[in-house]
């Protein structure tokens, strides 16, 4: 567990004062409709990146090329990924000093979730370019499929994982 | 009451309950699989709705997607039903988890109906879609994204989860 620095407490402590944080955490209804735009927004955003993730490791409809399921993605992609960083935010504003705290979270935004972000991104602009336009799809393609699936998974499991650190709270 | 002791207590209901592992484990195969089952479905929804992937046809985007929500709800339904069972004194009578599984009733309903129709509208690409096809796609995703709704209310109005 990392031991957040002052300047990072003080901006959770802000954070989680702020109008929009409190009315969030203060109401029944408004915490559980943020937490559907998370989902919400994840799933759009898993299903796009895991539907290519897969047609480059061969286990997904082979109609189409890589290349032209990625492109065909590429905005909805973005569009989930934005809603389901709105929603993340808006959930950690609620409790952020404690969230900040937690290792789940720590190991989720700081090490699996950017680590997965990258190697998407690279997938991504790797398929839309060359890895998905020819009929062979190269091993290199498929292992970065493999990796990007697997780096989710982690993200997931530490996502879980966030409640049962709660005696950090 | 006691079916649901007599589940709640299975062997198998409690190894996966009292383990955190395997508890842990289950949770993560639950939500995976609840993204790429919503995920998928959403974007056929989007694909009929003239959303999405406008330049390739309703049977490509089905071929792709129609086996992704199908391994997706089955893990699904399978991790939540192992989920259910160790607890299923508490959840069985709680009236949020009813709205929920009604809802995924529903949705599931609505999602099989989806798949009959971009089949046969997929065959034929020079059909437009009528109006009804894009009411009842619309239907199907709010259905979903209902579904994640009445998920998180289980624990936010019941404390139950």
């Amino acid at each position: 567990m990392i031991v957040p620095s002052e300047g990072v407490v003080n901006f959770c402590n802000w954070l989680q004062n702020t109008p929009y944080a409190l009315a969030i955490a203060g109401s029944t209804w408004a915490y559980p409709f943020v937490q559907t735009t998370h989902f919400t927004g994840l799933s759009i955003w898993l299903g796009t990146s895991l539907a290519v993730d897969f047609r480059l490791l061969g286990w997904l409809g082979k109609t189409q090329k890589p290349s032209e399921l990625a492109k065909s993605l590429f905005v909805w992609n973005w569009i989930g990924f934005t809603i389901a960083v709105i929603g993340g935010v808006s959930l950690f504003s609620t409790d952020a000093v404690a969230f900040a705290r937690n290792p789940a979270v720590q190991f989720k935004l700081l090490l699996f979730f950017p680590l997965a972000l990258i190697v998407h991104i690279f997938v991504q602009r790797r398929t839309m370019r060359s890895w998905g336009a020819g009929d062979v799809i190269p091993r290199s393609a498929k292992l970065a499929g493999l990796a990007e699936f697997l780096l989710w998974l982690s993200v997931a499991s530490a996502a879980a994982n966030i409640p049962y650190f709660e005696r950090f709270l | 009451m006691p079916f649901w002791q007599w589940l709640e207590n299975t062997s198998w209901a409690r190894f996966a309950d009292d383990n955190l592992r395997v508890a842990t484990g289950f949770e993560i195969v639950h939500y995976f699989s609840m993204f790429l089952l919503v995920g998928s479905i959403v974007m056929i929804d989007l694909r009929l709705m003239g959303l999405v992937a406008r330049r390739r046809t309703i049977g490509e985007v089905s071929s792709e997607f129609f086996p992704l929500m199908w391994i997706g709800m089955a893990l699904n339904f399978f991790s939540g039903f192992v989920m259910f069972a160790g607890d299923a004194t508490t959840f069985a009578p709680n009236w949020v988890f009813h709205i929920k599984l009604s809802v995924i009733l529903l949705a599931v309903i609505f999602g099989v109906i989806v798949q009959f129709q971009a089949r046969k509208w997929g065959k034929d690409e020079c059909t437009p879609i009528p109006k009804w096809g894009k009411a009842l796609a619309l239907i199907s995703l709010l259905l979903w994204v209902g579904s994640i709704l009445a998920a998180v209310e289980v624990p936010s109005l019941t404390n139950v989860g």
